[in-house]
């Protein structure tokens, strides 16, 4: 233990030992997944997102969205996802192959955003909860996705009609091989 | 607090050295100490007042918390333990620098870069990865100029004149060499060439658990090893088993990236394997705990420690640590985990890692290193106090507040919590780093006369 070289590599081993274990093992067994049909024959899921959706996923990153909203829905025995109702079925690593940078995140000041999509009812109620937020809630207003015009109603701007687009997109109600949803 | 100094209005050789490189990672450190806690104020505030500098979209509430982490974990952490590490291998290896024009390069670098990334994060050009949300670009130049700024301990120790060997340096060596490895590969394998989707999320958080737990954790250890040692005059008990420490730690630390994945959409077995190289991690942290307790309990040592500055901060280090580390085998199991994962437990979990542990040995090893480096005493003895009440009150009131909000919101669907304890606990940092940052500046500038300077 008094040897540079004997150190760095013990140290090289144990990051190369877990990058090996966890990294390399993970890539071959999820690193290559397609998109799938629910039963054989069917359509591919997941859907290809919305250019318009695609759009908005820029602007969700951007606003740094990710900070207080997961995307990820835990399996029944592991924590209330479930039952408190945000899906119907946990995600899987499947569900995500079609996004480039994945915004699971780490920390919910607010809802799980995985299946938003199937509980949002209208583009309006959303604009309307990002325009001036929820009485009680933490989540501010997004006041500047919005123009007021002469009138006095509001308009959303670009970037707001393409985050709602986005906001809508995001559903697991389909099944995947991997977690069917509940009969 | 007795302020013991050996050396009054003299540098040695090795600290003259080293000076500048050191002056400059600890002053950057500090400016981006007073960035962090004022934005982690306002963080605070927005919690509290959802609307407070709501009409712009470079404040939202995502972008500032980026901001203020990414400040916090590469500004100021990162830079003061550039200088730690190099101060004190410099000084247990007897290495005196000869080149310090490439440690100060590297330096000006990292903070000019990290500079350009925050400020790209500002105007919103960010990733969705916690600590990697900085533009691609930046990340090169980051793994360069922490070659610069940071390897010179590994210089250092395969020079040292005589064989001995102390506990410290190899974690040094160690989480000098960790940082540019997990920094190449979580670029390459998120950014540059990222992984097809929830692959993401596993090399995240082998990134992650590998930068706060081997970096900043591996750090932060070496210079706890260091400060028990030379401020008691002691020597390390049960020595024989820190070697065992060493190892254990280093090789399970870096597994238990999945454990903070659980219920994610990973294979299960593999977040079985980071639950069980998190629970193998009560190894390394009993060993740990005893080389530092054993040190210090016996023969009313604590009570000694607690009348030196440096040992006082240190003392809160190791509590911070052996806390962190607890929770982060017990809240590892997977029945645990489901009721605290996602809320503020988890926060309160981090900050016990980074504020209560490394930053706590941060400030206390600086009380030691300041005075050598500069030949001074430190301005103000009421600051260093304000600093150090402030600071831990600061800290016990998140930890206490996130763990006991998080706890309580497992089986609840709302998210109501209050936000008015994070927010005093920020004031309160804000109040000890400003005491604090008003000292060490006071020091930095006071030139000690030439004539003071001694060699030997």
């Amino acid at each position: 233990m008094k040897n540079l070289n004997l150190i760095l590599a013990g140290v090289f081993f144990t990051l190369a030992a877990s990058f090996g274990g966890l990294l390399l093992s993970g890539q071959v067994q999820i690193g290559q997944l397609n998109r799938a049909p629910a039963e054989e024959g069917g359509p591919l899921f997941p859907p290809n997102e919305p250019g318009l959706a695609i759009q908005g996923r820029q602007v969700y990153l951007s606003l740094g969205c990710v900070t207080c909203h997961t995307q990820q829905v835990r399996p029944a025995g592991q924590g209330n996802d479930i039952a408190r109702g945000w899906a119907a079925r946990p995600s899987v690593a499947r569900d995500y192959v079609l996004q480039s940078q994945i915004l699971i995140g780490s920390r919910r000041l607010g809802p799980d955003l995985m299946n938003y999509g199937a509980r949002v009812k209208s583009d309006n109620e959303l604009h309307a909860y990002l325009r001036t937020s929820m009485a009680g809630s933490v989540m501010p207003a997004y006041g500047f996705l919005y123009t007021q015009s002469k009138d006095g109603s509001f308009r959303p701007t670009e970037d707001a009609v393409a985050l709602v687009a986005y906001l809508k997109s995001l559903k697991i109600d389909y099944s995947s091989p991997e977690a069917k949803l509940k009969q | 607090m007795s302020q013991s100094y050996s050396s009054r209005g003299s540098v040695s050789r090795i600290d003259d050295s080293i000076s500048v490189p050191v002056r400059l990672f600890i002053f950057s450190s500090l400016i981006w100490l007073l960035v962090a806690s004022v934005l982690g104020v306002i963080v605070a505030a927005k919690l509290q007042v959802p609307s407070f500098m709501g009409e712009c979209p470079w404040f939202t509430y995502g972008r500032i918390e980026t901001l203020q982490r990414n400040a916090f974990i590469y500004g100021w952490a990162s830079n003061a333990l550039f200088a730690l590490n190099l101060w004190i291998m410099s000084s247990l290896a007897r290495f005196e620098l000869k080149s310090s024009w490439l440690p100060v390069l590297g330096g000006v670098v990292w903070n000019l870069t990290l500079s350009y990334g925050l400020i790209q994060v500002l105007l919103g050009q960010l990733n969705g990865f916690a600590l990697l949300e900085m533009p691609k670009e930046v990340a090169p130049a980051l793994v360069v100029a922490f070659m610069f700024a940071a390897l010179w301990p590994a210089v250092a120790f395969a020079r040292r004149p005589t064989g001995n060997v102390f506990v410290s340096q190899w974690y040094i060596i160690g989480a000098t060499f960790v940082f540019p490895v997990i920094m190449v590969i979580a670029q390459l394998m998120l950014l540059w060439c990222p992984t097809l989707g929830a692959m993401q999320a596993l090399v995240h958080s082998w990134f992650y658990q590998n930068l706060i737990l081997l970096w900043l954790g591996g750090s932060a250890l070496s210079a706890i090893y260091y400060f028990i040692a030379k401020e008691s005059g002691r020597t390390i008990s049960a020595y024989y088993l820190a070697a065992v420490g060493f190892w254990t730690y280093f090789l399970f630390a870096s597994w238990t990236g999945p454990a903070t994945l659980l219920g994610g959409p990973i294979p299960v077995w593999l977040q079985s394997v980071g639950v069980v190289a998190a629970l193998m991690m009560l190894v390394p942290t009993v060993i740990l705990v005893v080389n530092f307790v054993g040190t210090l309990a016996p023969r009313n040592g604590i009570v000694q420690s607690w009348n030196n500055t440096t040992l006082r901060f240190v003392l809160v280090g190791v509590v911070g640590f052996t806390l962190s580390a607890l929770l982060n085998i017990a809240f590892s199991t997977r029945s645990l985990n489901a009721l605290v994962h996602f809320t503020q437990f988890s926060q309160a979990q981090e900050h016990l890692a980074i504020y209560s542990f490394v930053s706590m040995v941060i400030f206390g090893a600086a009380y030691y290193i300041l005075p050598r480096l500069t030949g001074s005493f430190w301005p103000s003895a009421k600051l260093v106090h304000l600093h150090f009440w402030s600071c831990t009150a600061g800290t016990v009131l998140f930890v206490v507040a996130g763990l006991t909000q998080g706890w309580a919101a497992h089986g609840r669907t709302d998210f109501a919590f209050s936000a008015l304890p994070g927010l005093l606990a920020a004031a309160l940092l804000l109040v000890g780093h400003s005491a604090f940052v008003l000292n060490a500046l006071g020091m930095l500038t006071a030139e000690s006369a030439p004539s003071n300077r001694r060699s030997y």
